[in-house]
Formats: structure tokens, C-alpha cells, sequence
């Protein structure tokens, strides 16, 4: 990428990786059953949005790819006379197979996500029903028939698990031998034992959104970029200025892209741009549940929203990390248990949330009523779709613990609790940091999911949220779409400022923690 | 030898499954280490680090046995200390928590941990990067870093891994000459050094009984005394012989 590019691009994609995917899923259907409407809309709507999904990631896929090809390989081709058509297919391409095909997983596994909320969602006065396994499962929840849900869930699994032996891996095994990121002989606990290794190495980083996929890679982290040394030698004066214009850049390319996604969303909802006085009624007088008396709403009500969405993240969060930390290292230290729990974290692994969520609701509603059975809920739901980030980061790197240090400190008497305190648990605090910002960009979206349930027909049960609120303001026609905007941009504001101020900090501080490749 | 010999290596062999296949890395090993400085040369793949790794109990041999004054070793022990070719320092300690690693192990006082670690530091030529990360040390410090840390122990033995292999060559012979000090000093409570290596000049060099090892599977094809006085001049003709000898014998 070319320098100035990057200078537009890179805050483009950090705004990108924090906007709430599923928020634009109503916008989008709307938008595409007015002009086709009926069951050929919502196909088309569903296909438009799966692609969606999976074009970023095999997008960002064949960038990185291109990214890594080493810098003495493309002098060589040069130094060799290697034509441009000669170079495209011998280099280029070869370089691109290994990452494409890790894209292609990760895409599916996106769109794997985004099925059951399509095939079965109420958007406003449509009620959308595609035939589907997502379908099957959600309206077998509706109806409380938990067998056949599970027998539903189970096929989603296998079919994923047949794809994943029959498709992916042979591919992959295929494409390996064109990968230009070393491995090394050195690293890794389980180096005899191929199999366990290629399967963990797998699962790192594995992730639902797409997008957040390229951010895995540091090249691209925005701090970073801001420290880049310039090539020339820049006085530190000079450096301080070059830093806030890059700030003020990105900045203004920030507001205007997201200036740019409320224009989309009014584009997409058939809405007429109010004006900033209409906008701000519309937000006032907005009220989840119509006429009531007492009960919060407008500006009040979307900070209210706000927290108890970030509340709710937060319970999900920390009991996530709890247990993932605590598997991470019963893992480590016994082989046993690794060889029986990883097949079972993969299984769940592929499970979408999304498919489990009307399951999970209706096992918790049947046994504890609202409204503390909602509530929880609606937590387990958001720990579902953020515990997996946690939980492949840091197995991948007590995974990626070089072979010397676990030998020096089994040389040096290290071990057991102390080896557990002083080297696993410094050595996953990068990858708690990387997972941690993947899991709460997966629970944000989750969040538009698991606030407001339909639980049968008609029936609906919801907690105070911002993706309740979401949801609410879609119900409501053209009257809510300046509340959806809204919603949308405190959802990615908040994101982007917890990145920020929380994230990228520690991410710095986790430096220290890294191991030299 | 008439007395019993520090290490005793008796009929070791070790295989291990590769792909479902069995691969056998070492065959039969036998040799006795004494009160000397001990090389174990071989070309790659031979098992010699694996059997310096049975010799500091960090792995176990398939079959026969490592003994250590008469008895099977079964783990690490403090009274042995092991340097890596690849210095496997920890990145987030600083040097001195590095050289300190091993001596929790011991159960003896902070300020004696403190005084022992800031000594070792001392005579490996560290003094004042006590509080440095091994991320700021060049390659010749960081293993002078492991050499403190395996010293600190005091320990009996010393086991060296190839190594001066991951430094280039003139950090290299630096540091050999300061472990020939070390090891020459009569203050010095080590009695062994195990060190392997596939570098039959630094063999010849710094040792004074070396082990020739064949390619895989590993046995032993020649046990050469080097009776040499020491500092060796490598261009005394009795210092090609051995070279020379040794060579021959792998090829």
C-alpha cells in the first residue's frame, strides 16, 4: 500500500473494524425487499449480505498474502528479468494460495454467523422466513420444541465439521507448502505431535468477524503507524507536528466516514434526511415500548442503553476470561487433557452463536423467568460470541512458547506454580490483549442479537440495551431511523474509544511480554 | 578411573515416533565423564543434544541408563547447570531476575540470591546490566547472561548446549577464551564440563577427552584424549592431528 493511501485507509478500516456488522443487516433487507419484495427479496437481501461478509475476508486475505512476500524474493525477480505475467503467476499467486485459502475458512465461518439471524428475523412490520438450518432451529425454539432444535443445531454442526475434514483441511495441507511465515523447528510444546499442532494453529485467532482478522496483523495496527520513523531524519519538533497532523487526519477521515455510514443507512431505509431539529425530536420522543409512563426515554434512555449494554459485556467478559485463562493453562500442563478438550473447543468453536442463541434462550427462560432469566440470558449469549477469541488466543500462545525457555525452566527448577505465575501468565498477556479486543468487537455484535428475543409468535422478551434499542427503532419504521443511525455511531464510537484509551495501551505494555521470533 | 566416574552413560539409547514410524536418534551410547572438561562432537542430526538433555533429566532415554555419582538420574537437579544455544532467556526479566532463575530452587536467603546472582553477573563482565532486558543485550551478552545463570548454581556439572553456534565468529572465540578462564580458575567449584558441539576445532580446542558421535543414529565412534597443555595453539601441528583424526573418524 502506498504511503498515502494508508494515511486515509488505515483510520477507514480502524472505524470499520469497530462498526457493528449486524447493525446494518435490517437496513440492508429493508432496503432490498422494497425493490424486490416477497421471498425472491429476502434470498437476494441474504445473499447480498453473505457476500458481504466474505468478500472483506478474502480480501484483506490476498492483501496480506501480497504483504509477505519477502523483500529479497521481489529483488531477485527483478535482478532475473522475471516479466510482469511470468512474476504475477510465479510469485504473487503462490504467495496468495495459503493465505486465500485461511480467508475462505474464515469467511465461511462469518457467514455461518450471519445465517440464522437472516433466515429468521423480524424487521419492522416483515417478518423474514427463509428456508434454511438457521430457520429450522429458530422456529423450534419459538415453539419450544427443544428436541428438535438440538437435532437441528447438530446437522448446522455437522455439515460445518464435513465442510471443515472434507473441503478445508486438504486444501490447506495442499497450500502449505507456499506459506513464507517460518514456523520454526523451535517453538512449540507439542512439536512430535503434528496433528495437535496443525489443529492449534488453526484455531489462532480464529474469528467470526472478518474484519477484525486483518487487524491481527500488526503491520496495520493505526499506533504503530503513527510511530513509524520517518525515513528522514525529522528534528523532534518537526516529528511532534507530522504526529498531530497525522491525529487531525484521522480525525476528520473518522467523522467523515461515519458521516458517510448515516448517509448509507438513511439511503438504505427509503428515509428522507431530516433536519437536525427533526433529528433531535425524533431521538427524544423515541421509547422502546410505545405510551409508557415513567419509563426513560430519548437521550436519557440511549445513555442508560449504553451502560447497560457495556455492564452487560463487561459480566460477560471477565467470566469468559476466567474460565478461558484457567483452560489455557490446565491445558499447558497436561497433555492429556489438551488431547481431550481441544476436539471439544473445536466443536464448540464451530458452533455459530447465532444458531445457538433461540436453544440457549429457551433453556434459560423455561427454567428461570424473567426478569432475571433475560438478563441472563442475554448474558450467556454475549459470552458465547466472545469467549472463542479468548480462548484461541491464548492457547496459541502457551502454544508459541519457545522449546528452550520450557526447557531452561525445567532446567532451573521452575515449575508448577511458579511457572504458571511467572512464565504462562506473562506469556498469554499479548494474546489476552488481542483476544480481549476481538471478543468485546464479536460481543457488541452479539449484543443486537441477544437483547431483544422473540420467544414465540408475537412474544418478545428484551432487556435495556443498545442493541434493544437497535432493534426497537428498526419496528419503528422510517419514524426510528435517525435513532438507528444514532445507535450505530455510539456503538462504534464506544468501541473505538475503549480501543483506544483501554486496548492499544495495554497492547504496548504487552510489548515486553512478546517472545523473538 | 578407578574411582566412580561423575556421569556414568550406560548402553543409552532413545527412539521416538515420527508419523507413526519409530526413529531411532541414539544407539547404544556408552562413555564415563570425570573430574574434566568433556566434548561431545557430531554432525547434525546425531542426538547429541538429546543426550545431553537425558544427562540433565530433562528427557529420558528409551533404554539403559544416566548415572550421577552411582545414581539414575531422574530430573533436573540443582547441582548441574545447562546453557542453550539459544540463550532461552525470559524477554519480560530483567538480567539479574534471569541469573536468579535457578536459585529459588536452592532454599537459601534473598541476600544470598542477591549477592550470588550480582557476583556471577560480575565475573561473566556484566557489571551494571543488572537491571538491562535481554531484548537490549547483543548475542555474546545474552549467552554470557545463560553461562551467569547456570554458574550461580555452583554447580557440579557444567552442561553446554552448542554453545557459541548461534554467535558469530569473533563474539565466539571470545567467549570460549573466557569460559577456558573460568574454568582454569582454582576458585571455580565445577568439576565437569559437558559441552556439545559440532565445531571439531572448539573441540580440540577446549577439551580435554572428546566423544565422537556417528550421523543418525547416533554411537559412540571414538573417544580421544587431548593431551594438550593449555592455552592451545592451533597451529601446533599435534592440534591438526586431532582435528584431523576426528574428522576422519566422522566421515
Amino acid at each position: 500500500m502506498s504511503r498515502r493511501a494508508s494515511h486515509v485507509l488505515l483510520p477507514v478500516l480502524d472505524v470499520l473494524q469497530s462498526v457493528p456488522v449486524l447493525g446494518f443487516l435490517p437496513a440492508v433487507f429493508i432496503f432490498v425487499l422494497t425493490r424486490v419484495p416477497g421471498e425472491g427479496g429476502q434470498e437476494l437481501a441474504s445473499i447480498i449480505l453473505i457476500f458481504t461478509a466474505m468478500v472483506w475476508a478474502m480480501t484483506f486475505a490476498v492483501i496480506t498474502g501480497i504483504n509477505q512476500i519477502p523483500n529479497d524474493i521481489k529483488e531477485a525477480s527483478k535482478a532475473y528479468g522475471i516479466t510482469r505475467s511470468r512474476y504475477l503467476r510465479q510469485v504473487v499467486l503462490p504467495a496468495i494460495y495459503p493465505e486465500l485459502i485461511w480467508g475462505c475458512i474464515l469467511a465461511w465461518g462469518g457467514a455461518w454467523y450471519f445465517i440464522p439471524v437472516e433466515e429468521y428475523a423480524t424487521f419492522g412490520m416483515t417478518q423474514v422466513q427463509l428456508k434454511g438450518l438457521g430457520f429450522f432451529i429458530a422456529q423450534a425454539a419459538a415453539e419450544s420444541r427443544l428436541d428438535s432444535a438440538i437435532i437441528g443445531l447438530v446437522a448446522m454442526v455437522l455439515v460445518i465439521i464435513a465442510i471443515n475434514r472434507i473441503v478445508w483441511r486438504p486444501l490447506v495441507a495442499r497450500t502449505e507448502k507456499y506459506r513464507y511465515e517460518v514456523t520454526g523447528g523451535q517453538r512449540g510444546f507439542h512439536a512430535r505431535h503434528g496433528k495437535l499442532r496443525s489443529s492449534l494453529l488453526k484455531y489462532e485467532g480464529r474469528i467470526t468477524n472478518p474484519i477484525v482478522t486483518f487487524f491481527k496483523y500488526e503491520k496495520t495496527n493505526l499506533s504503530s503507524f503513527l510511530e513509524t520513523v520517518p525515513r528522514v531524519h525529522v528534528p523532534p519538533k518537526v516529528r511532534e507536528r507530522l504526529a498531530r497532523i497525522f491525529l487531525v487526519t484521522r480525525v476528520i477521515v473518522i467523522i467523515g466516514f461515519l458521516g458517510l455510514m448515516v448517509l448509507v443507512i438513511f439511503f438504505l431505509e427509503n428515509s428522507p434526511i431530516p433536519t437536525l431539529q427533526a433529528a433531535l425530536n425524533q431521538i427524544q420522543s423515541f421509547q422502546p415500548i410505545k405510551g409508557c409512563t415513567g419509563c426513560l426515554s430519548g437521550f436519557p434512555l440511549l445513555a442508560y442503553s449504553t451502560a447497560s449494554s457495556l455492564l452487560r459485556l463487561l459480566a460477560a467478559y471477565l467470566i469468559a476470561l476466567g474460565w478461558t485463562l484457567l483452560a489455557g493453562i490446565a491445558i499447558a500442563r497436561r497433555q492429556k487433557l489438551a488431547k481431550a478438550l481441544i476436539p471439544i473447543f473445536d466443536i464448540g468453536q464451530s458452533i455459530p452463536a447465532t444458531a445457538l442463541f433461540p436453544i440457549v434462550t429457551l433453556l434459560i427462560l423455561s427454567r428461570i423467568s424473567s426478569p432475571m432469566g433475560i438478563q441472563l440470558a442475554s448474558i450467556v449469549l454475549l459470552l458465547t460470541g466472545m469467549q472463542w477469541y479468548l480462548l484461541f488466543n491464548i492457547i496459541g500462545a502457551i502454544h508459541n512458547i519457545p522449546n528452550d525457555i520450557s526447557e531452561s525452566t525445567s532446567a532451573y527448577g521452575v515449575s508448577g506454580k511458579r511457572f504458571i505465575r511467572e512464565i504462562l501468565i506473562p506469556a498469554s498477556f499479548p494474546a489476552i490483549i488481542s483476544g480481549s479486543m476481538q471478543a468485546w468487537g464479536g460481543g457488541w455484535n452479539a449484543t443486537i442479537v441477544s437483547e431483544y428475543i422473540v420467544t414465540g409468535q408475537q412474544q418478545v422478551q428484551q432487556v435495556a440495551g443498545l442493541g434493544a434499542v437497535l432493534v426497537n427503532a428498526n419496528n419503528a419504521g422510517s419514524a426510528g431511523t435517525v435513532v438507528i443511525a444514532t445507535a450505530i455511531i455510539i456503538m462504534t464510537l464506544t468501541i473505538l474509544i475503549i480501543n483506544r484509551l483501554v486496548w492499544h495501551r495495554l497492547m504496548k505494555r504487552a510489548d515486553r511480554y512478546k517472545f523473538e521470533s | 578411573m578407578t574411582e566412580e566416574p561423575v556421569i556414568r552413560i550406560d548402553n543409552v539409547s532413545k527412539s521416538f515416533l515420527s508419523e507413526e514410524k519409530p526413529v531411532a536418534v541414539l544407539e547404544n551410547v556408552s562413555f564415563n565423564v570425570g573430574k574434566e572438561f568433556l566434548c561431545i562432537v557430531g554432525p547434525s542430526g546425531c542426538g547429541k543434544s538429546t543426550l545431553l538433555r537425558m544427562i540433565d533429566g530433562l528427557d529420558r532415554p528409551s533404554q539403559g541408563n544416566v548415572y550421577f555419582h552411582g545414581k539414575p538420574v531422574e530430573g533436573p537437579t540443582p547441582m548441574m547447570g545447562m546453557v542453550f544455544q539459544t540463550f532461552a532467556l525470559i524477554p519480560w526479566k530483567t538480567v539479574l531476575e534471569n541469573v536468579e532463575m535457578g536459585l529459588a530452587w536452592m532454599k537459601i536467603t534473598e541476600e544470598d540470591r542477591l549477592r550470588r546472582s550480582e557476583k556471577f553477573i560480575q565475573d561473566v563482565g556484566l557489571d551494571g546490566f543488572e537491571a538491562s532486558y535481554p531484548k537490549e543485550l547483543s548475542g555474546g551478552m545474552k549467552q554470557r547472561v545463560g553461562i551467569a545463570r547456570a554458574l550461580a548454581l555452583e554447580p557440579e556439572v557444567l552442561l553446554m548446549d552448542e554453545p557459541f553456534s548461534s554467535l558469530d565468529a569473533l563474539t565466539a572465540e571470545g567467549l570460549r577464551k573466557e569460559v577456558l578462564e573460568i574454568w582454569s580458575n582454582p576458585q571455580f567449584s565445577t568439576n565437569s564440563v559437558i559441552m556439545v558441539t559440532h565445531n571439531v576445532q572448539e573441540a580440540v580446542g577446549m577439551a580435554d577427552t572428546v566423544i565422537v558421535m556417528s550421523p543418525r543414529p547416533g554411537k559412540v565412534i571414538d573417544n580421544v584424549r587431548i593431551e594438550m597443555d593449555r592455552p592451545r595453539d592451533q597451529r601446533d601441528p599435534r592440534f591438526y592431528d586431532y582435528v584431523d583424526r576426528i574428522i576422519s573418524r566422522i566421515s
